[in-house]
């Protein structure tokens, strides 16, 4: 029996974010016609699917869109969803062993609450993904790998407080790229201590150094994991063409990567060296996920001793791999101590930029610590529009694991700010152990549940 | 006065019309010697019925190609290939005598990204040479973009071994897919010459019979060309005969409707579509002998069901076994068939009643039921088996991968208006089949040789795909191998599209399709390059068609009779 690789290819070739814009039809238009020169799509271990759209539910489980869903997202950011869900449906019924959405729109930098777009995204297509496969076939543990050359912010703020979900990002370093995050001590809230991995590389990094980082830490804290399923949230920008970007991996370290990996399912994230890079390190991804032979997958101008890493990148690496073991080994300790420094609730503040939206947030968030599950999340928002507009939200995150006291806590939590919304918007109510989603419009003094 | 010809691979069928009716149909078995014979058999006949009339054209659908690639009696060819980066070439399982792979590359715009090495070429020739093969397949991948490796390699080999035939990859298809390119340039080099033998042949008896009228060929895509032009692309005449079929179902019933083409033999049923007035294209291209194709065709399925399918009893359950061991039962056959059931159920008049209630009384014994009883359970199981069949391919149409945003959005489910029957068991089975899927059913007049209609009343089809690169300054056919340079500025999507209408009414014009044939726009796509932040050029795809379909006069004046 061949490997079967399930493959959702949607383009969206009728969608942009505006004519110019790195996020418009014209992106995959190379990759298609290199996908369909090969005939990838007849090869016995491929099997295509069509997408379908993704409910409002599927979205309401991972975020909380302002003013609602249906502002945030259009036609084309359902069926992007919605084909990562088709694939994750195959791969539930064992049609298919593994699954690849190169689908348009990305997604990882949409964090829980949505106000707008943010590094072309609006919501978040592998946490939708993932939050369906843990309420419709009840899978637990889940890892997440981040090849896209940005931090996967929104997927760090997606799982932050969740411990049994293990965010791994590398990424060009946030000094030197969008969206200025993903250093090495961010490693989650404190219930999930240690379960966010940030990797921040140099600029420049090669295949070598990028394999080095996979084989020698990514790889290992994944088999300590143990996870039922691991995604990869598969951008293309660390393409040594990316014009985005600076770093220097290659189609064939791409296909490595997903040999190596051997990911679940993978979504396509960023890419937008449409000619130069995505035709071929998308063929590779292909090749690589169905077990096929890729040596011959290779850029032009592609010549295996250009990426070479130099010694003062390898001793960076090498330093920063030596610490986050050190992290991951002692992580059950350090998650004790920080929830015992922060007591009863543990509180941050922040604020999120909106780049292609132009909006400011500014987030308060709390957590309740508790003994027998990782605690519910009140999150309090503010988004400021460049139309000098405001609008502040509450919302309620009760997470799958939490405990009945942390239940019924959360609920009455969002029952006392619907009863008193001094100063908010809308109040809503994420309530997976029930699978049911609220929202409440003050002005409109009416809930609407999903 | 028409004629339509299908030599099928049982039977052979004929028909002549004049103005919107039937004056003669012939069925008779295919004849063992050949097709030719098969072909004179049924067409005497009709020529004698035309009473010397004048006949304006003859559409012929045959299984040549079919029967040349099934008994693999094709002639050798040596395939050199020039994949460029991307699959493993050594993976490729092309059924060519001899494969070869050449170092060079093409973009997917075209662009050279390696160039070809010179005592490759060189090498490659000695070693076909040596091989004593006459006919060299050449296909670059992308060559539908750039076709100048593949004409560098074939001016080579040309100059160097004059006696070689030779084909390159652009001339014969330029879809997307360059494995389907590879197999599809094979196989229309390696039926070339046995076709075209073959057309003189027919020539020579038409010619014999003083008979001057137009000859045409029906092809896989439902359309029709004049016989001598399909001697370049012979392997679209492959599966013409399903193809008749369909059409055949179009021209009798309703105009614009969704219909289910059923068509029950012995062994299989076979199945197509028809979704409003328009036959269901296979989303590729065509599988031939296991190998996937380019070749335009009807989308048809055959299911290992029919009236001589083997019944058994099995752990309490009636069973339909895919296989066939002989005839029916009562028609002296060794095992009880769907047919004996038939029969008992007084649904066809053919075989021995007495023998058909025997097997039918046996096989009920172990399920408690009376020979009645266990004919019905046969039959409706058949039928629910057929509606299962059918209700997947609407599926399998509905999931067919879609790339566009209101291509997913405007699929919507849809089922058959009708279900037509046209094979030997199908009428019997035909109104508990519309029962079960709520829907009509139809077995229209002279459904027998719904074939032969098909291919008499056939249109001249032609479709062009054109692919613009202003950046480049090209312009692309897909299926006919043009790449020229632009011979006027393309500065928007209308005049994108009147250069191509004007194109398809030129190149219409050749197969003697008449100006006022409908033109037909299947899609305009515009991309913007953008590099920087400025557009640097754009991008379309457009396709323009004289679609495939029945002669308007033949739906005119038949308007009144179709059935309702
Ligand atoms: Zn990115
Ligand atoms: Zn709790």
């Amino acid at each position: 029996m061949p490997n079967k690789t399930g493959l959702v290819f949607f383009p969206a070739f009728d969608w942009a974010i505006t004519p110019t814009h790195p996020e418009r039809e014209e992106r995959l238009l190379y990759t298609r016609d290199q996908l369909f020169e090969e005939g990838i799509m007849d090869l016995p271990e491929v099997v295509e699917y069509k997408p379908r759209l993704a409910t409002y539910k599927d979205i309401a489980r991972v975020h909380f869109c302002v003013p609602d869903i249906k502002a945030q997202v259009t036609e084309a950011h359902l069926i992007a969803a919605g084909g990562a869900l088709v694939l994750a449906d195959a791969l539930m019924k064992k049609e298919i062993d593994n699954g690849f959405a190169l689908v348009r729109p990305p997604g990882h930098h949409s964090m829980r609450v949505v106000h707008g777009n943010r590094g072309f995204c609006n919501i978040h297509n592998e946490a939708i993904m993932i939050e369906y496969l843990r309420k419709h076939y009840g899978l637990k543990k889940i890892a997440i790998v981040d090849t896209d050359v940005h931090h996967g912010d929104g997927t760090q703020d997606v799982y932050w407080h969740d411990p049994d979900v293990l965010f791994i990002s590398f990424h060009q370093d946030g000094r030197t790229l969008y969206p200025g995050s993903g250093f090495a001590d961010e490693l989650g809230g404190p219930t999930a201590f240690g379960t966010t991995i940030n990797i921040p590389l140099l600029p420049h990094t090669t295949d070598e150094g990028i394999h080095y980082v996979l084989d020698n830490l990514v790889l290992p804290i994944l088999e300590d994991f143990q996870p039922d399923l691991i995604v990869n949230s598969a951008g293309q920008d660390n393409h040594y063409t990316d014009p985005l970007a600076n770093m220097r991996f290659t189609a064939h370290g791409y296909a490595l990567l997903n040999e190596k990996l051997k990911p679940d399912l993978a979504v396509l994230e960023g890419g937008y060296a449409i000619e130069t890079a995505l035709p071929y390190v998308n063929t590779g991804i292909i090749l690589a996920m169905a077990g096929l032979d890729y040596s011959c997958v290779r850029e032009p101008d592609y010549r295996p001793e250009n990426f070479k890493e130099s010694p003062e990148h390898m001793d960076y690496i090498k330093d920063l791999i030596a610490y986050l073991h050190e992290v991951w080994k002692n992580r059950e300790a350090l998650a004790e101590q920080r929830q015992r420094r922060t007591g009863g609730y543990y509180e941050r503040r922040r604020t999120v930029y909106y780049d292609t939206d132009n909006i400011r947030e500014q987030q308060e968030e709390k957590v309740k610590l508790c003994a027998k599950c990782p605690g519910y999340q009140v999150i309090r928002s503010r988004g400021l529009y460049p139309t000098r507009t405001e609008r502040t939200v509450l919302a309620v995150a009760l997470p799958w694991q939490a405990c009945s006291e942390c239940q019924e806590e959360a609920r009455s939590v969002y029952q006392e700010y619907i009863n008193n919304p001094r100063g908010l918007d809308f109040v809503y109510l994420q309530d997976k152990p029930r699978d049911t989603y609220l929202q409440y419009s003050v002005s409109g003094r009416s809930e609407m549940q999903l | 006065m028409l004629i339509g010809l299908d030599v099928g691979g049982t039977y052979t069928d004929a028909v002549l019309i004049d103005h919107g009716e039937v004056i003669e149909k012939i069925k008779i078995p295919t004849k063992p010697e050949g097709l030719l014979e098969s072909l004179l058999s049924a067409l005497d006949p009709l020529l004698q019925a035309a009473g010397g009339r004048e006949i304006q054209r003859i559409v012929l659908s045959t299984t040549l190609i079919t029967n040349l690639i099934a008994t693999n009696t094709v002639d050798p060819v040596a395939l050199v290939l020039i994949p460029g980066p991307g699959l493993n070439p050594g993976s490729y399982k092309f059924k060519a005598t001899q494969s070869y792979i050449l170092s060079g590359a093409i973009d997917y715009r075209g662009r050279e990204i390696e160039p070809l090495k010179e005592n490759e070429i060189k090498a490659c020739l000695e070693a076909i040479k040596k091989e004593g093969i006459k006919r060299v397949a050449i296909v670059g991948k992308f060559s539908q973009r750039n076709n100048s490796h593949e004409q560098a390699v074939a001016s080579y080999f040309a100059s160097h071994a004059p006696e070689l035939q030779i084909i390159m990859g652009h001339q014969v298809t330029g879809r997307l897919n360059f494995p389907r390119r590879a197999v599809t340039t094979l196989l229309t080099l390696a039926t070339r010459e046995k076709f075209e033998n073959f057309y003189k042949q027919v020539l020579q008896v038409l010619k014999e019979r003083g008979i001057t009228a137009p000859l045409y060929i029906l092809k896989a895509d439902g359309g029709t060309l004049p016989f001598t032009q399909s001697l370049t692309k012979p392997v679209e005449t492959i599966f013409s005969g399903p193809a008749a079929s369909t059409l055949g179902v179009l021209a009798l019933t309703p105009k614009g409707q969704t219909s289910v083409v059923l068509d029950i033999g012995g062994t299989t049923t076979d199945l197509a579509l028809i979704l409003s007035g328009k036959p269901l294209l296979a989303s590729r291209g065509a599988k031939i002998n296991n190998d996937y194709t380019q070749v335009r065709a009807f989308a048809t399925k055959s299911v290992a069901l029919g009236g001589d399918s083997i019944l058994c009893v099995k752990n309490n359950s009636l069973e339909i076994l895919p296989q066939r061991e002989g005839p029916a039962y009562c028609l002296g056959g060794p095992q009880p068939t769907p047919t004996d059931a038939m029969r008992v159920a007084a649904l066809t008049e053919i075989g021995d009643e007495r023998r058909a209630y025997e097997c039918m009384k046996r096989l009920g014994a172990d399920l408690n039921l009376s020979p009645k009883e266990t004919a019905d359970l046969v039959l409706k199981q058949m039928v629910k088996k057929i509606a299962q069949e059918i209700d997947d391919m609407f599926l399998s149409w509905e999931q067919e991968p879609a790339y566009r945003i209101w291509e997913i959005l405007q699929k919507q489910k849809i089922r058959p208006q009708n279900v037509v029957g046209i094979g030997g068991a199908a009428p019997a089975v035909l109104p508990l089949l519309g029962e079960e899927m709520g829907c009509r059913a139809l077995a229209p007049p002279h459904a027998e040789v719904a074939n032969a209609i098909g291919a008499a009343l056939a249109k001249v089809n032609l479709r062009l795909s054109f692919h613009f690169d202003t950046e480049r300054n090209f312009y692309f056919i897909e299926e006919n191998g043009v790449q020229e340079k632009l011979p006027i500025p393309i500065l928007s999507e209308d005049q994108a599209k009147d250069f191509c209408f004007t194109r398809l009414r030129q190149e219409g014009q050749k197969l003697g399709i008449s100006s006022d044939e409908e033109l037909e726009l299947v899609y305009s796509e515009v991309f913007n390059m953008v590099r920087g932040w400025r557009t640097t050029g754009k991008l379309y795809d457009i396709c323009v068609q004289f679609p495939t379909g029945i002669m308007e006069n033949w739906l005119e004046e038949r308007k009144d009779q179709c059935a309702e």
